[in-house]
């Protein structure tokens, strides 16, 4: 990892020397050996702040939404999962390719549970690779959790999901951290429309829960970014989860996030999709 | 003085302008008889329906919801009966995780001609629905009564 590190640092060095982008989007050290926060690098000489260790939790990617029209490249440190992340941003027309230089990074899995059911440890798209790549994990099944859940009863399931949302604080944490959540204005900010309600109750927050989850589920990455910022430690992945497995079960074999030109599951369709319509 | 009224099931039926709506009126024409519990929502398309229309319609009280369309291949947008089939079978699904009995959520292909059809539908509907009572998930009346 030590070996990644400072290829990076030295790589950051040079492109800002060069000025072949404006700035550089990693992690750094705060609070502590065991912590890391985004850094973004815009001098050469702070090249040098930057981290790469199993501490380095969040997502680079969704930092490219927050600069749409960069005067020049963007450089982003890119594990597997961001660079999934990338791809959807891309695909769903929000960045442009040229702003972007990606500095694929081969990640063994950080200080995150969703890193055991991750199937992509290499960067699927870079403009350079940082260290050997690594060997992928097989040997998992991605629904894992949601079919053990879909063992309980209805009246089980109904409870469940009732006792989570309670806990829900609609921070919207997870909304702001996803890669897929995109819209200028999210349809849960907008108090006019009806769409959503603002009462707190368990009731508003599983709507909430619900519609976020279909909003993005057919376009989720399962970088296991909402589950891992969520303050209230809710299972929102299994919600995501259950659309992809649906999605995999109706529609054939489907992953995000792997290539830029992708269609998401419901923007299209099939003439022989199963129909169960009576 | 509390009025001691039998509970009726509220049914909300999306009917496709192009074939359901017009085998609902088919049904009409003809005196068919049918539950009254069922509200007919006339729409352009199936595909017009948002699936947060379903949830909303939940929340805002109704025991099932329905969502009918032209059978595939007769849409008259060409296409927009596809997208409907592929959304509503992933959210048939996603009611169901999400402690919805699946059958207070409906899904129908009946075209102009099939008043009979939308009939027996919602006569079926409106008999499963009765049987399984009032719905309480996702029902904001029930919230601020808790």
């Amino acid at each position: 990892m030590s070996d990644i590190q400072s290829a990076l640092r030295e790589r950051a060095r040079e492109l800002l020397e060069d000025g072949k982008v404006e700035y550089v989007i990693g992690w750094e050290s705060a609070r502590g050996e065991d912590k890391t926060r985004p850094a973004f690098i815009r001098k050469a000489e702070d090249a040098g702040r930057l981290v790469w260790n199993r501490f380095c939790v969040n997502s680079t990617a969704k930092y490219l939404l927050h600069d749409r029209w960069p005067k020049g490249k963007i450089a982003v440190c890119a594990r597997g999962c961001d660079t999934r992340a990338i791809n959807r941003m891309l695909s769903d027309g929000q960045i442009k390719r040229e702003n972007v230089y990606i500095l694929g990074i081969p990640c063994e899995g950080v200080e995150n549970k969703i890193c055991q059911r991750c199937a992509h440890r290499n960067p699927l798209v870079y403009d350079e690779l940082l260290g050997e790549s690594v060997e992928e994990k097989t040997d998992f099944d991605r629904f894992a959790n949601v079919r053990e859940m879909q063992e309980m009863t209805l009246e089980q399931r109904r409870k469940m999901w009732e006792d989570e949302f309670t806990k829900c604080i609609r921070c919207y944490a997870c909304r702001n951290v996803c890669p897929a959540c995109s819209c200028r204005e999210c349809y849960a900010d907008q108090y006019r429309t009806g769409w959503q309600g603002k009462q707190f109750n368990s009731v508003e927050n599983r709507v909430y829960g619900l519609t976020r989850a279909y909003h993005v589920g057919d376009r989720c990455i399962e970088c296991g970014e909402c589950e891992r910022v969520c303050p209230m430690d809710l299972p929102i992945m299994l919600q995501t989860g259950k659309m992809l497995m649906q999605c995999n079960e109706l529609f054939g074999d489907y992953e995000c996030g792997l290539s830029a030109d992708e269609i998401p599951a419901l923007g299209t369709y099939n003439l022989n999709d199963a129909d169960s319509f009576g | 003085m509390p009025v001691n009224k039998k509970w009726m099931p509220k049914i909300l039926a999306f009917c496709c302008n192009w074939c359901t709506y017009t085998g609902a009126d088919l049904a009409g024409l003809n005196r068919m008889k049918y539950p009254a519990d069922v509200r007919v929502l006339r729409v352009p398309c199936s595909s017009r329906v948002n699936p947060q229309f379903v949830l909303r319609a939940f929340q805002k009280g109704c025991d099932g919801v329905m969502v009918c369309g032209c059978h595939p291949g007769d849409c008259h947008y060409t296409s927009g009966n596809y997208y409907t089939r592929r959304r509503f079978m992933v959210l048939k699904e996603m009611l169901e995780f999400n402690g919805i009995e699946p059958e207070r959520f409906q899904t129908r292909w009946i075209s102009g001609s099939e008043a009979a059809k939308f009939r027996d539908t919602v006569a079926e509907v409106s008999e499963l629905v009765t049987k399984l009572g009032p719905n309480t998930v996702f029902n904001e009346r029930r919230a601020e009564n808790v």
